[in-house]
């Protein structure tokens, strides 16, 4: 009952205020939804906005005359995501620079703010980049060519007309952060920043000095990497790295980026053994099986087993899978050159005819097998003594030499092969 | 007057008011949009790498403390999540990244300004304005410190000075207004070193985003947010993640205010004074405050019992 009495009160007080207030305030009102009418706007119209395909601008080796399908798998490849075929290609980039050719020191002051510039010491993150991007990696787009000055695209200033592109603060903050602030897991600005005021050209000077003899340390290559996963039932993954790289000619940047700078700089790793050969990842499963999976394709979809074994593995023997020696003469031969279907390495045929067409009399310089013919033997067919031209076969001598068998004799003298 | 009763009679307040003054006042102004002219600011959040610089220069650009720009690369503010509050209005905030530790997701929140502002729509005496850069904006001398707008905004962005006595104050992001009007860029987008924040039109970023997204099909996912939220928004973000995780709240495509914005612009046209409207909105705050009294006492009394 209370509250009903309360509640009628409150409307009648209301309805009171409601006359008194019009009266004195009409004008008032009137005049402040004037005011906020011309003030306001509440709509946002139509909205159709359909993304277009990005008109690259096209450099360097973009212009050569080749489809991009060559190398690339999308429509349209950029900096970060180049979406290069990693199987074994050929290489278009013909044209690249030592990174001792470039500057040793660089300075950037070319856009201002509250710190001073960044003496960037070009050579020695160069040297570094061979192993995770090349000089690409900063130099996009311009591989070929002569190098373009980064603000030929990026603005100096942020206010701008084309907002497409990052302007220059960005490209070089974005640039440097992406690696440094995972090292350092942090922001902050004095590690590469002078302080305002300070002279950058002294500070260049300091690391031009110090740069001018110090090279980055030569990056080496580990024979293999064994990894231990979580993966239920094969445990361990066996990488063999050298092979991949040699026999295949898998560049590093196709699997790795910046994570090899990581490897060594990252600050928190100080506190651990440096050369402790385990090292945790901060890889996730994706980024774990994207580089396999452009090649091995069927096992990462069907068949774990093919990596993921109850203890590490042994180097890959082609003797003992296949059969086929490839001592002496195939042992430093890239695995494509032979398998030249990418993926399919089975049912390639042990016949040296079946790739050599050059197995033939007066073509074949016999030397090179270690045997210099003489001159009765060398006015032989090659099947004469190697029957069906089975050259992984020793030779038959008996057909014409009752008793005679090789090696114990051979067709010539021992060379040099 | 028991519960349900009351209940019965407030909805017959909202019907009969929605029903007499009509909805079309809301949608009468659509003629005044000049699509040219709603400015925005893009944020990437796979772009941002949570150096708070933003927040640093939001409070310089508002003379509120900003300390050292050293103390803002300490990253333990990251341990907790944080809301724009009056003390900073804009905030960072960090989400771990699943798919590697070393690069989180770094997040900056701030005012929204929505096309459609339930704020605007909510305060009872045209303390806010959408202006027509798409800032929304709030005039301290209109304010009378009802807080509606805290309570309609859908983003919780509004925050009240309670720690002052004389003149508190709603603060809340203003797209840098008075920055803009002298053309220079907000405060924020000017000091991010990585832009991050791209501020231009709201039309052309919108375009700029869904590009960038068809660039980077594998680093964002397949959404503008504030494209279509609450009927739009002037600032929009690209993300490598799904918004909801990044603490985004999942927002229909209507604009937030339905009936309290029919009660507001129909009082206006019928010219029945504000404050009248604010006595009889006030009593049903008290009555609803009183209720939960009611019921905080009565489940303390079963507490204690
Ligand atoms: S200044 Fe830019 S990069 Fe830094 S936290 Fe703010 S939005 Fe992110
Ligand atoms: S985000 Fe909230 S405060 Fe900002 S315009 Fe939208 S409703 Fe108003
Ligand atoms: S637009 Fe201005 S007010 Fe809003 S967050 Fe940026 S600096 Fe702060």
């Amino acid at each position: 009952m209370k509250r009903k009495i309360i509640f009628t009160s409150l409307l009648i007080f209301s309805l009171v205020f409601i006359i008194v207030y019009a009266k004195v305030d009409n004008n008032k009102a009137r005049e402040q939804k004037k005011t906020q009418a011309s003030e306001t706007v509440t709509q946002i119209g139509n909205k159709t906005i359909v993304p277009e395909v990005p008109n690259d601008k096209k450099y360097g080796h973009a212009m050569m005359p080749v489809d991009c399908k060559t190398c690339h798998d999308c429509e349209v490849p950029t900096k970060n995501n180049p979406c290069l075929k990693a199987c074994p290609r050929k290489e278009f980039i013909t044209i690249y620079h030592l990174p001792e050719e470039g500057p040793t020191v660089v300075s950037l002051d070319e856009v201002k703010g509250d710190y001073g510039a960044v003496a960037f010491s070009h050579k020695v993150h160069a040297q570094m980049s061979q192993m995770s991007g090349g000089c690409e990696t900063c130099h996009h787009y311009n591989t070929t060519g002569p190098v373009l000055k980064c603000k030929t695209c990026h603005s100096t200033t942020r206010q701008r007309a084309d907002i497409s592109v990052p302007d220059l603060e960005a490209a070089f903050h974005r640039q440097c952060l992406n690696c440094h602030r995972q090292w350092s897991h942090s922001t902050d600005c004095q590690s590469c920043h002078v302080l305002k005021g300070q002279n950058i050209k002294q500070v260049e000077a300091e690391k031009l000095k110090k740069f001018k003899t110090y090279s980055h340390p030569p990056l080496t290559e580990p024979k293999k990497v064994i990894f231990k996963t979580n993966h239920q039932g094969g445990d361990y993954v066996t990488f063999f790295h050298t092979e991949h790289t040699d026999n295949f000619g898998i560049a590093c940047k196709t699997c790795h980026s910046n994570d090899n700078c990581i490897n060594c700089h990252d600050v928190t790793l100080k506190a651990i053994d440096q050369n402790t050969p385990v090292r945790k990842t901060h890889k996730s499963f994706q980024e774990h099986h994207d580089p396999c999976s452009k090649c091995h394709v069927q096992q990462i979809e069907n068949n774990c087993s093919f990596c993921h074994q109850d203890q590490p593995a042994e180097a890959f023997n082609h003797l003992k899978v296949t059969g086929f020696n490839l001592a002496p003469f195939h042992t430093n031969l890239m695995c494509n050159q032979c398998h030249k279907q990418p993926g399919n390495f089975k049912n390639m045929d042990k016949n040296c005819t079946s790739c050599h067409n050059n197995f033939v009399k007066g073509k074949f310089d016999h030397k090179r097998v270690g045997i210099e013919l003489n001159e009765t033997h060398s006015d032989l067919d090659c099947s004469d003594c190697h029957k069906n031209n089975r050259f992984d076969k020793s030779p038959d001598c008996s057909d014409c030499h009752d008793g005679y068998a090789y090696p114990k004799q051979i067709p010539g003298k021992k060379a040099k092969r | 007057m028991s519960d349900n009763a009351r209940r019965d009679f407030l909805k017959q307040v909202g019907i009969t008011t929605a029903a007499t003054v009509g909805l079309s006042s809301i949608t009468a102004k659509a003629d005044e949009y000049k699509s040219g002219e709603v400015q925005g600011v893009l944020v990437d959040i796979g772009v941002c790498v949570g150096c708070r610089n933003c927040e640093r220069a939001c409070q310089v650009a508002h003379n509120l403390p900003a300390g050292d720009p050293e103390e803002y690369h300490n990253r333990d503010v990251y341990k907790e999540f944080r809301r724009p509050s009056t003390h900073s209005l804009t905030v960072v905030n960090e989400f771990e990244n699943p798919k590697n530790k070393l690069i989180p997701y770094d997040v900056k929140y701030q005012c929204m300004h929505c096309n459609h502002p339930a704020c605007v729509s909510a305060c009872i005496v045209g303390a806010f304005t959408k202006n027509r850069n798409g800032a929304v904006t709030w005039d301290t001398n209109k304010c009378i410190g009802c807080r509606y707008c805290m309570v309609a905004c859908p983003f919780q962005i509004p925050t009240f000075e309670y720690d002052k006595a004389i003149q508190p104050k709603i603060m809340k992001c203003d797209f840098c207004f008075e920055r803009t009007k002298e053309g220079l860029l907000p405060a924020c987008v000017a000091n991010c070193p990585v832009e991050a924040l791209t501020y231009g039109n709201r039309d052309e970023l919108l375009v700029l985003a869904k590009k960038r997204i068809a660039r980077y099909p594998d680093k964002y996912i397949q959404k503008v947010f504030g494209e279509d939220e609450v009927g739009g928004t002037s600032w929009l973000y690209i993300a490598p993640v799904d918004f909801e995780k990044l603490m985004f709240p999942t927002l229909g495509d209507k604009p937030a205010p339905g009936v309290t914005e029919a009660i507001q612009h129909g009082i206006f046209s019928y010219f029945i004074p504000p404050l009248a409207l604010f006595g009889w909105l006030g009593g049903v705050m008290w009555l609803s405050k009183r209720k939960k009294e009611l019921t905080e006492s009565e489940t303390k009394k079963e507490e204690d019992k």
